[in-house]
């Protein structure tokens, strides 16, 4: 099936095979390598992209469903060799270890933001629930978030284990 | 995936009927995909056509109106979350939908979905459940309506016949302003499937629980009045359900904390 997107700004047409996901798609027919695969059934969120502004797991959304649709992925976030806040953030707070589930991260923090400018920990938590990490143990990443947004809530209130 | 099929995407709701009905052995509807996809991956689904439910018009349509709060087939368990009729009237509808999933998975999943799906872990059937919801099934030939106390029929089973598709949901007005509380154990404070949930709801003086993950189809249990004390309630609660041991927990564990939920719940949902 022929398909129309736009992914990080830019207008893409491509044909492609109606059993393939978006993020196949986007890694192997447009090489856009960053956003993951995890476990590729919607548990570990490192496929995260935004979607027509919504975070959405792209291990289970075919390539044709997004005929039309405007997704963001973690290349629009950085503006050539200068990163965006919150993957400054995420820098400044060590909130990135191994790497592997940063993309997703920071996609659904971007969509959090987009909603909830100042959120507070505990709806930093609700946004990246479908996210995990394996190294940092979350709380350095909530901290970066909560450094970006000066929100209510202080970092030292995290509990670290 | 390696597996492939055909992908279609009727735009019309007459259309979808003629597709689904022309694919009543081979074809599989795609709503949020949350469900689906996975499956397909697994090799536990092996549909020849996927058929595409979101793309009609009106599919994702959210109304409220005379007749209580309409559902389309495509609306997600976050546009419940983001709706403010649904937020100001069905306080329970919205308990159920923010205990679903992960926020990734409620940006796609659908209501809907959840439902036809037909887990005995479902999250919105007991909203649903509780609040007398109504399904609208179409299919080429024509439209009924089934009250959710009636939809399920067995684990993974509804009474949608081939060809048939839940085409909206009706929250009745008379339920909006219904008090309501869902409690869902699970294994970690994130997203999981329940070990457990029990869903209260009050509205005056009518008391009604709904029980997830206990039997092989979410339970309503309409028999509680306000007469009884917490322990008549959960146990009333505990004689309509028959939980299983399985990995999420035991028999024992479900049932005990049935009991918990549903005195607490008693309790506290005023």
């Amino acid at each position: 099936m022929r398909i129309q997107l736009t992914v990080n700004g830019l207008a893409y047409e491509r044909d492609c095979a109606e059993h393939r996901t978006l993020l196949r798609f986007l890694r192997e027919d447009l090489g856009l390598m960053g956003t993951k695969e995890g476990c590729g059934m919607g548990e570990c969120g490192a496929c995260t992209v935004i979607m027509n502004g919504r975070a959405v797991n792209s291990c289970m959304v075919l390539a044709v469903e997004a005929d039309g649709a405007t997704i963001r992925t973690i290349e629009g976030e950085a503006d050539g060799p200068s990163l965006s806040d919150i993957q400054k953030a995420f820098e400044r707070n060590h909130a990135v270890q191994c790497g592997f589930c940063t993309a997703g991260m920071v996609m659904s923090v971007k969509e959090l933001l987009s909603e909830h400018p100042k959120p507070s920990a505990d709806q930093v938590k609700e946004a990246i629930e479908g996210n995990f990490c394996r190294c940092t143990g979350y709380t350095q990443i909530v901290e970066a978030v909560l450094d970006l947004t000066g929100s209510p809530e202080k970092k030292g209130e995290l509990e670290h284990v | 995936m390696v597996y492939e099929f055909r992908y279609l995407a009727p735009r019309t709701a007459a259309e979808l009927a003629a597709v689904l009905d022309g694919h009543k052995d081979d074809g599989k509807l795609l709503a949020g995909g949350t469900d689906l996809i996975p499956s397909i991956r697994n090799g536990v689904l092996k549909p020849k056509v996927v058929i595409d439910l979101k793309k009609y018009s009106g599919a994702d349509r959210l109304s409220y109106g005379a007749d209580g709060l309409s559902i389309g087939p495509a609306v997600t368990v976050n546009d419940i979350l983001r709706s403010k009729d649904a937020r100001e009237r069905y306080p329970a509808l919205c308990d159920c939908a923010h205990e679903l999933a992960s926020h990734q998975i409620r940006n796609r999943a659908t209501v809907a979905g959840n439902v036809v799906n037909a887990s005995p872990c479902s999250d919105m059937a007991p909203a649903l459940l509780c609040l007398g919801a109504k399904a609208v099934i179409r299919s080429a030939t024509g439209e009924r309506v089934v009250p959710f106390s009636q939809f399920f029929a067995g684990v993974k089973k509804t009474v949608l016949a081939p060809g048939e598709f839940l085409s909206a949901i009706v929250v009745p007005a008379e339920s909006a302003g219904a008090r309501g509380r869902y409690l869902k154990l699970k294994r970690i404070a994130g997203h999981d499937l329940g070990i457990v949930g029990v869903l209260m709801t009050r509205r005056d003086g009518e008391l009604r629980f709904a029980v997830s993950s206990a039997a092989p189809t979410p339970v309503l249990v309409d028999s509680v009045t306000e007469k009884d004390s917490a322990d008549e309630a959960a146990r009333k609660v505990l004689a309509s359900v028959s939980p299983i041991s399985d990995v999420r927990g035991t028999k024992e564990y479900r049932e005990h904390m049935i009991g918990v939920y549903a005195r607490r719940l008693f309790t506290e949902v005023k």
